[in-house]
C-alpha cells in the first residue's frame, strides 16, 4: 500500500466515524434532552452565583456554565464512545480493520466538539435571557475564536480519555473519579491561580488551562490569571496542545499493543 | 517459510493473566493454547474442531492480530502476525459472530458502510461491493432496517457479509453456527461453502463433528490448548478402520464389572456417560471376539441391562480424541 492511499484512508475513517457518530445520534434523539437540560441548569445556577461580581459577572457565569456543559459533551463523550465500543462487542472489529483506531476517535472528537459547542450556545442564550441582556465584550470576535479554541484543546484530552478506554474496560471509574478534580484543575469553573500554588504546574500540562486564562484576558479586562498576558498562554497552549497531537499517534499504538497482550480488548 | 502455506503456526504458547475485580480478588494463570503446530494450505475450508474452552476462539484471534501469542511464531499468508499486523489486517476477514460486534441502532447498509470506509474501500465501488455482498448473504430485504430488529441468524449472515466486504484472502470464521437454529445454521454453512469456491482461504471452528465433516475436507482436533490430530475427513475415517462400538447401559455398574469389559479380548476403550440414573459406556472393540452377547454374559444381575452394537462413527473418533487428551 502506498503512502498516498493510506493517507486517504486514514482521512476517510475519520469522514466514516464522525458520520456514524451523528448516525447514532439521530438514530437515539433523547440524549438531546439531557445535553439541552444541563446546560440551562448550569446557566442559570452560574448566574445565580456570580451575579453582583463587577461589571463582568455575566462572562464569568457563562465562562464557567458554558466550560462545565462542554466538559461533558466534548471530553467526556470522546471517552464514552470508546466505552460504548467495547459495551457493543465493536472495538474488536473496528481494531480489526486497517485503519488505526486513532482516526475513528478523531471524527467521534469532531462531532463532540460540535455537540459541545451546541452546549455552550446554550448557556450563552439562557444567561443572556437572564440577565435581559447580553455581556459586555471588549473583543466579541476573539471571544468566539477562542472559545473555540477552547474546544480543540479539550478534544485534545479527549483523545487521552479515549485512549484509556481501549487500554482498560475500568477506564470509565477512573474517570468518573478524575473528573471533578479535573475540572477544577483545569480551570474550568474558576481560574487556576485561586488553586493552591502547587496545583498549577500539573494544570499547566492541560491544553485546556492555558486556553481558557488566555480566554479570560480577552473577555474580562483588568483579569490577573498567570499575569504573562493571553499572548504567551495562546503559545503555551498551542505547544501544549501540539505535544499531545504528537504524541497521540505513539500512545495509541502502544495502548494497542498492550491490550493485543493482555487480551483485554474484549471485556465489556 | 513456505508460500504454499496460507497458516504457519510453530510452538504457540499463549497464557491469561486475569484478576477478577480491578483493585482486588484472586489472580488466575490459564494456559490457552500449550504449543500449538499447526500447517493450513490455500485456497480449502480448514476446520478446527474442538469443545468448549479448548483454545479455538484464543488460536483465532492470535491468527487474526486481535491477540499477540505469549511464545512462538505465527505466519499468515508468510507474514508475521506480530510483525506485519497493519499488512496482515487488510487482508484478513475475521468473523466472531453473535450476538454483539453490531451497531444495533442504524441499519445494515449503514454497518457496512462504516467498515468499508475503514477498510479504505475505493468510494467509487463502496456502495456497489455493499449491495452486492448483502445480497450474497440474502439479507437485501432486510437492508434498510435497524440491526435491533434482526434475528440471530440475520446478525450473523451480516457479520459474514462484513468479514468478506473487502475480499480478504484469508477468512476466520469462529464457530458460525453457534446458537443459530437449525434452518439458519444450514444456511450459514451454504453460504461458507459457496466462499472457497472463490479462491478464499477459509479457517473455520466448530464444536461439531458433523459440521467439519460436511464443509471441511481437512480438519485439526484441539483439546486443552493442544493439537490432538491433523487429518484429512478420510483419515480420520480410516482410524475407525474394523473398529466396533458396543453400547451397554443400566442403572449403574460396579468398578469391578467395567474392569471385566476393559478385559474382554479386543476392547481397547470403554467410556463412561450418565443420563440421570442411566448409565451408558461405550466399549471400542478391535476383533470379531467380543460380542453384544459375550458383554451381555458377563453383566448379570442387571434386570434393565441393554446392549447394542452400532457402526462407529468420526463423532467417536472426535470424543476419543478429545477424552484421551483429558485424562
Ligand atoms: N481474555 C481471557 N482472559 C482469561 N482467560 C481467558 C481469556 N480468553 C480465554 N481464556 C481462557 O482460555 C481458555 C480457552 O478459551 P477459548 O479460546 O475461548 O476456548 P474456545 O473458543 O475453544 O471455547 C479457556 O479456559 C478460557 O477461560
Ligand atoms: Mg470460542
Amino acid at each position: 500500500m502506498t503512502l498516498a492511499t493510506s493517507e486517504a484512508s486514514r482521512t476517510r475513517a475519520t469522514g466514516a466515524s464522525l458520520r456514524l457518530a451523528i448516525l447514532l445520534f439521530v438514530a437515539d434523539p433523547q440524549w438531546l434532552v439531557p445535553s439541552t437540560v444541563a446546560p440551562i441548569v448550569f446557566g442559570l445556577v452560574s448566574f445565580e452565583l456570580f451575579r453582583g461580581e463587577g461589571p463582568y459577572f455575566l462572562t464569568y457565569a457563562i465562562l464557567g456554565a458554558g466550560m462545565m456543559s462542554m466538559w461533558g459533551q466534548t471530553l467526556y463523550g470522546s471517552g464514552w464512545a470508546t466505552g460504548q465500543d467495547r459495551n457493543l462487542g465493536t472495538l474488536e472489529p473496528t481494531i480489526q480493520a486497517p485503519t488505526p483506531y486513532l482516526y475513528v476517535v478523531l471524527g467521534r472528537i469532531i462531532w463532540n466538539v460540535v455537540a459541545g459547542l451546541f452546549g455552550g450556545l446554550v448557556v450563552y442564550l439562557v444567561v443572556v435571557l437572564a440577565a435581559g441582556g447580553p455581556p459586555q465584550l471588549p473583543n466579541p470576535l476573539l471571544f468566539v475564536v477562542l472559545f473555540v479554541f477552547v474546544m480543540v484543546t479539550l478534544a485534545s484530552v479527549g483523545v487521552v480519555f479515549a485512549a484509556a478506554f481501549v487500554y482498560s474496560r475500568y477506564a470509565g471509574f477512573i474517570q468518573n473519579v478524575g473528573e471533578f478534580a479535573f475540572y477544577i484543575g483545569t480551570g474550568c469553573m474558576f481560574p487556576v491561580v485561586l488553586l493552591p500554588f502547587w496545583t498549577n504546574p500539573i494544570a499547566l500540562l492541560f491544553p485546556p488551562t492555558w486556553a481558557l486564562d488566555a480566554l479570560r484576558y480577552v473577555s474580562i479586562p483588568g483579569y490577573a490569571g498567570f499575569g504573562w498576558g493571553w499572548g504567551w498562554d495562546l503559545a503555551g497552549a498551542v505547544a501544549v496542545t501540539g505535544v499531545y497531537a504528537a504524541i497521540a499517534g505513539t500512545v495509541f499504538t502502544r495502548v494497542e499493543r498492550h491490550v493485543l497482550e493482555t487480551g483485554d480488548l474484549s471485556d465489556y | 517459510m513456505n508460500d504454499d502455506l496460507a497458516i504457519e503456526v510453530r510452538d504457540l504458547v499463549r497464557t491469561f493473566e486475569s484478576r477478577k475485580g480491578f483493585f482486588f480478588g484472586e489472580k488466575t494463570h490459564t494456559e490457552a493454547l500449550k504449543g500449538v503446530e499447526l500447517n493450513v494450505g490455500r485456497g480449502a475450508i480448514f476446520g478446527l474442531l474442538g469443545p468448549n474452552g479448548a483454545g479455538k476462539t484464543t488460536l483465532t484471534k492470535i491468527l487474526s492480530t486481535l491477540l499477540l501469542p505469549t511464545s512462538g511464531t505465527v505466519q499468515v499468508l508468510g507474514h508475521d502476525v506480530v510483525k506485519d499486523t497493519s499488512w496482515l489486517r487488510s487482508r484478513i476477514g475475521l468473523v466472531l459472530g453473535g450476538e454483539r460486534g453490531l451497531y444495533n441502532r442504524i441499519n445494515a447498509r449503514e454497518n457496512l458502510r462504516y467498515f468499508a470506509d475503514l477498510y479504505g474501500i475505493p468510494a467509487s465501488e463502496r456502495d456497489r461491493r455493499i449491495t452486492e455482498v448483502i445480497e450474497r448473504v440474502d439479507l437485501t430485504w432486510a437492508a434498510d432496517r435497524r440491526v435491533e430488529e434482526y434475528s440471530r441468524g440475520m446478525k450473523q449472515k451480516l457479520h459474514i457479509a462484513r468479514g468478506i466486504l473487502h475480499r480478504p484472502e484469508i477468512l476466520f470464521l469462529d464457530e458460525p453456527t453457534i446458537g443459530l437454529d437449525p434452518k439458519s445454521a444450514r444456511e450459514t454453512r451454504k453460504l461458507v461453502r459457496s466462499l472457497v469456491v472463490e479462491g478464499v482461504t477459509i479457517f473455520l471452528t466448530t464444536h461439531y463433528m458433523f459440521e467439519a465433516e460436511e464443509l471441511c475436507p481437512r480438519v485439526a482436533v484441539l483439546s486443552k490448548g493442544k493439537i490432538v490430530a491433523n487429518d484429512s475427513i478420510a483419515g480420520l475415517r480410516s482410524r475407525v478402520g474394523g473398529d466396533r462400538t458396543i453400547e451397554v447401559e443400566a442403572y449403574g455398574f460396579e468398578d469391578r464389572e467395567i474392569d471385566r469389559l476393559k478385559g474382554l479380548p479386543g476392547v481397547s476403550k470403554v467410556a463412561g456417560e450418565a443420563f440421570g440414573p442411566l448409565m451408558r459406556l461405550t466399549l471400542r472393540v478391535r476383533t470379531d471376539d467380543t460380542t453384544p452377547e459375550t458383554v451381555q454374559g458377563l453383566l448379570p444381575g442387571h434386570p434393565e441391562l441393554s446392549v447394542r452394537e452400532r457402526r462407529t462413527s468420526l463423532e467417536d473418533i472426535y470424543l476419543d480424541l478429545v477424552e484421551e487428551e483429558a485424562q
